[in-house]
């Protein structure tokens, strides 16, 4: 088995196909292995019905980091991120909050409901925005050992140390307070309208089994608000072509580079020989050597799948079994033959180039968590409501739009477990409490898809349908993620690494992950 | 400063830490005098860790002092859903077949957990008797105290950093989740976790609060120990304690120096006061003196009342020692569901204290209290509700809850963790500071020995 390749990169999601860009744009011959047809992993577009194009599980981009649309030139490989300019909270009282692109209208939009408000919104800005800025450094960083003597850790960690007294105290207070408060107590802080609290905290829930009042969800809140940094993309954005085109456009980049990508390609495992990966073994008893095996998988299916066990310690074995998932959110996608008016704001307009955020209070947001905690889907769920067919046109026919529903909370353990008919009772919720805010929804609706976290398991493989591949929850994060010791993008096993958002800094369509581990491998001289 | 001033110092309330500060004070040769709002010393016995550095910085020996830790064996008492119970002794051994009853998987795991958790709490035991790390310190002496800190615990092994890390953010039901199966046992564990906190057992930091409220007790003893420390430093010679002040003293300051304080009608001069009472209620007067950043940052102190206390007679002894209602996590989360919303718990979170042939309670969560809630803690235990009293709230009994963003350099503000404030003079003491409430006398010797050093 002569070692044609110098890596093998198993999965090709967005992670795994940036680990393979650079590997690639590095000289090294790489091989990036898909089970699915098509690359993206969960960052797919897919024509489910004839004509309407949905991305599947994911819905924005936001968090791509901008050095890597930059290495990797992507607008030329055809990324193209349209603006999505306002998000509108449709409230319980017929009422509604308002985001709008232009700052001076959201501010009289907020001034409406507080004057006290408006004027902390911009204090608020600022803050986050230099939290943001604070935190920046460290998601382009490796994370020290902090429990190696290695001087190259100590030296890491008091770099990072004094990088955090650099801030100064008051931003380092705010720092704290963000890392270990709830979104609910942290905006307490400064806001006194509900509404606003409700939809502000709700990206502090997004991808987490905690509610807004959970405390470790205010770093969730700046983990998305990192989007809206660097002045690439102002606020949240939409891939032309839906997140799968993000995908191909990374995947694009790599294959200029040289990489080459097998789809239909099932790894079983990874082979090991003498405590070092030597290849990978496909599903039809295909071997391929590669002096160097990446997987893009999460710590689950990377360690305690495609490794035997014995290849691993013990103790390690045992912080990826610990390592927390639980999957919390599903996704509704309607193909329609018009656009639903909601009450708040009645007929079709520019609102609809926007989100629609289902937040109306912060006890409603609680309440769908509390549904969840007991191991039930959300009889009101929190959604976040997109119409990629407004922004992009090529998503529908001509006509005909799609509507994209971002759902929480949808718990991958629910009591009895997921079936068919619990999966369209789910959708029912979804549909029925759009319905009460949007009436006449459900007459419009040609087609729908219900995903459940157990679909996303089994379409994309992502453990328990977590679509950050583990919880960003405070002990996951860092130099914990995915385990003590092991976040360095190495494993324990010699020549094995992991790219994937299981590990530092993690979730979303961000790849920073999988620009970090290439860097690494790279470092490792491989 | 006034010459005819007859005290070098006013402490303000004679609680434990209030006291131990003062009788630190007059060790060092300053007239202290103690202003106290109740009508006369109370009878109440101290829970929580007396760090050993207190009694010997005081001269303080058994038998005067005496810690209950020695005498409630088992620990704690809970009723198992079929009848019967499960008691956990002081003795490892002894609880672990106790466990074993109910759970062999949970027994073999059983001193394991014990021991990992108790070097945890040894390492919140070295930061606990010293002012919080002071982060943003450029003083080479504050630094190398940190690097210390850092060195004491790497030397404890690398499994503890990892713990350390991982654990602290955690909630006690993942972490809990983490180790043990059974209900009951996971039930008795996780309440520690969400002890005077809003918040329920799948909160992130809850088990932080567990292994604060482990500090000071054995291996194996999931309860803080018990003593009368209060009593003791009362009765001690040396300071002047005035009682029945009517009302909460007020400090009181001109141009951001402390004058002295307000008592009832009497205003008492000193250049120093030391204040254990809530640093929200102490600083009120003060706010045109203070800058508006600072006022801010009081403001946000959470500190949001939650447990009831109170007791229940009993018509024939307890058959128990400690007797803790909390039947699994999720009663504990469902507990505080109720309390998010502004509700008092429907089914709450009973622990009973037998002591002289009464209960004494700890009911969590309770938002009001009224019929409905002595109604349902006597049905809890078991008794009518006339024999259950619960005293009237006032206010956080840690003057400010033990969250993650409220604990070492962020207690009680953000940036005045080391028992000065902004006004001149003026100090703080009480569990409103580091190391917080159920630690008995740290925050008191800490802040005395700040003093000492500025004065």
């Amino acid at each position: 088995m002569p070692s044609t390749y110098d890596a093998i990169v198993i999965g090709g999601g967005h992670n795994g196909l940036v680990t393979a860009a650079y590997l690639a744009r590095a000289g090294k011959k790489v091989l990036v292995l898909e089970k699915r047809p098509r690359v993206g992993g969960a960052a797919v577009t897919e024509e489910i019905f004839p004509g309407f194009k949905f991305t599947m599980f994911s819905y924005v981009v936001s968090l791509l980091r901008p050095e890597i649309i930059r290495d990797l030139d992507l607008p030329r490989h055809g990324l193209h991120i349209l603006p999505l300019e306002s998000t509108v909270t449709p409230m319980e009282n017929g009422d509604y909050l308002a985001a709008w692109g232009d700052h001076d209208e959201t501010r009289r939009e907020l001034y409406r409901h507080s004057p006290r408000d408006a004027e902390a919104y911009d204090e608020y800005g600022k803050l986050m925005h230099h939290m943001a800025h604070a935190v920046r450094p460290i998601l382009g960083m490796v994370p020290p050992d902090p429990t190696s003597f290695d001087p190259r850790d100590l030296m890491a960690l008091l770099r990072l140390g004094k990088h955090f007294r650099g801030l100064g105290a008051e931003r380092l207070h705010a720092l704290v307070k963000l890392m270990t408060m709830s979104s609910a107590d942290f905006l307490d802080e400064w806001f006194e309208t509900d509404v606003l609290k409700a939809t502000k905290s709700a990206s502090g829930i997004i991808g987490t089994f905690l509610g807004p009042r959970s405390p470790g969800t205010a770093y969730v809140l700046l983990h998305h608000y990192m989007g809206e940094l660097d002045g690439v993309f102002r606020a949240w954005g939409f891939a032309k072509g839906g997140t799968g085109a993000v995908s191909e456009a990374i995947a694009s980049a790599a294959r200029g580079f040289g990489a080459e990508i097998r789809c239909d390609a099932t790894v079983a495992r990874v082979l090991v020989k003498g405590g070092r990966a030597t290849g990978v073994a496909l599903e039809n008893g295909d071997e391929i050597a590669a002096k160097v095996v990446v997987s893009g998988l999460d710590p689950r299916r990377t360690f305690l799948e495609l490794v035997e066990e014995r290849e691993l310690p013990g103790e390690f074995i045992s912080d990826i079994k610990r390592f927390k998932f639980r999957g919390s959110s599903g996704k509704v996608n309607l193909a329609l033959d018009a656009l639903p008016s909601f009450t708040c704001m009645p007929g079709v307009g520019r609102q609809h180039r926007g989100a629609f955020s289902i937040s109306p209070s912060l006890e409603y947001v609680e309440r769908a968590y509390d549904d969840a905690k007991y191991g039930e889907f959300s009889r009101r769920p929190y959604m976040d409501i997109v119409f990629p067919s407004m922004i992009d046109p090529g998503m529908a026919p001509p006509g005909k739009h799609v509507m994209s529903v971002f759902v929480q909370y949808a718990p991958y353990h629910l009591n009895g477990g997921w079936n068919d008919a619990k999966r369209e009772a789910f959708g029912d919720a979804v549909v029925n409490t759009i319905e009460s805010f949007a009436p006449g929804l459900k007459s419009h609706i040609l087609h729908r898809q219900v995903i459940t976290p157990a679909d996303i398991e089994r379409i994309t493989g992502l453990t328990e349908g977590n679509i950050f591949q583990g919880e960003l929850a405070l002990h996951q994060l860092f130099f914990m993620r995915p385990a003590a010791g092991w976040a360095k993008f190495r494993t324990p096993v010699r020549a094995y690494y992991q790219c994937g958002a299981g590990t530092h800094p993690g979730g979303g369509i961000m790849g920073a992950s999988g620009r970090l581990a290439a860097l690494a491998i790279l470092g490792d001289g491989a | 400063m006034s010459a005819a001033s007859r005290w070098d110092a006013i402490v303000i309330g004679a609680d434990v830490n209030g006291l131990v500060a003062a009788h630190l004070l007059a060790r060092a040769g300053r007239r202290v005098l103690v202003v106290d709002s109740r009508k006369a010393p109370e009878q109440r016995v101290d829970v929580g860790w007396v760090p050993p550095q207190v009694l010997r910085d005081l001269g303080i020996r058994a038998p005067a002092f005496y810690l209950q830790a020695d005498q409630r064996d088992p620990w704690i008492t809970a009723p198992l859903p079929g009848g019967g119970k499960l008691e956990l002794w002081r003795d490892l051994g002894q609880s672990t077949e106790a466990i074993r009853k109910l759970s062999p998987a949970d027994a073999a795991k059983w001193p394991e957990f014990c021991t990992r958790m108790r070097r945890l709490a040894g390492v919140l035991e070295a930061l606990y008797v010293q002012p919080a790390p002071d982060v943003e310190t450029r003083e080479i002496g504050e630094l190398l105290r940190m690097a210390g800190l850092g060195l004491h615990v790497r030397r404890l092994g690398k499994q503890t950093v990892i713990d350390l890390l991982r654990i602290l953010p955690m909630s006690i039901a993942e972490l809990l989740d983490d180790w043990f199966e059974n209900d009951t046992l996971k039930g008795v564990l996780g309440a520690a976790g969400v002890w005077h906190l809003r918040q329920g057992p799948r909160a992130g930091g809850t088990a932080f609060n567990f292994l604060h409220h482990h500090v000071g007790s054995p291996a194996g003893v999931f309860r803080p120990p018990r003593s009368n420390i209060t009593q003791v430093l009362t009765a001690m010679p040396g300071v002047e304690v005035r009682w029945g002040g009517s009302a909460e003293a007020v400090v009181l300051a001109t141009a951001g120096r402390v004058t002295g304080v307000r008592s009832g009608s009497e205003e008492l001069v000193a250049p120093l006061v030391v204040s254990s009472a809530d640093p929200q209620t102490t600083f009120a007067p003060l706010k045109p003196q203070l800058d508006a950043e600072f006022v801010r940052a009081v403001g946000n102190i959470k500190s949001r009342s939650i447990v009831a206390r109170g007791t229940a007679q009993l018509e024939r002894p307890a058959d128990f020692k400690t007797l803790c209602l909390a039947p699994s996590l999720d009663h504990l989360e469902r507990a505080h569901d109720d309390a998010k919303y502004g509700r008092t718990s429907a089914r709450p979170y009973v622990e009973a204290v037998a002591t002289d042939g009464r209960l004494d309670l700890h009911v969590q969560y309770a938002v009001t209290i009224d019929q409905t809630l002595i109604a349902s803690v006597a049905a809890a235990l078991g008794v009518a509700a006339s024999q259950v009293s619960l005293e009237p709230q006032s206010g956080h009994h840690y003057h400010g809850e033990l969250t993650l963003d409220q604990i070492l350099f962020m207690r009680p503000v953000p940036g005045w963790s080391r028992y000065r404030t902004p006004i001149h003079g003026l100090y703080l003491c009480g569990p409103g500071t580091h190391p917080g409430g159920g630690i008995a006398g740290a925050a008191g010797r800490n802040a005395a020995r700040v003093i000492l050093k500025d004065n």
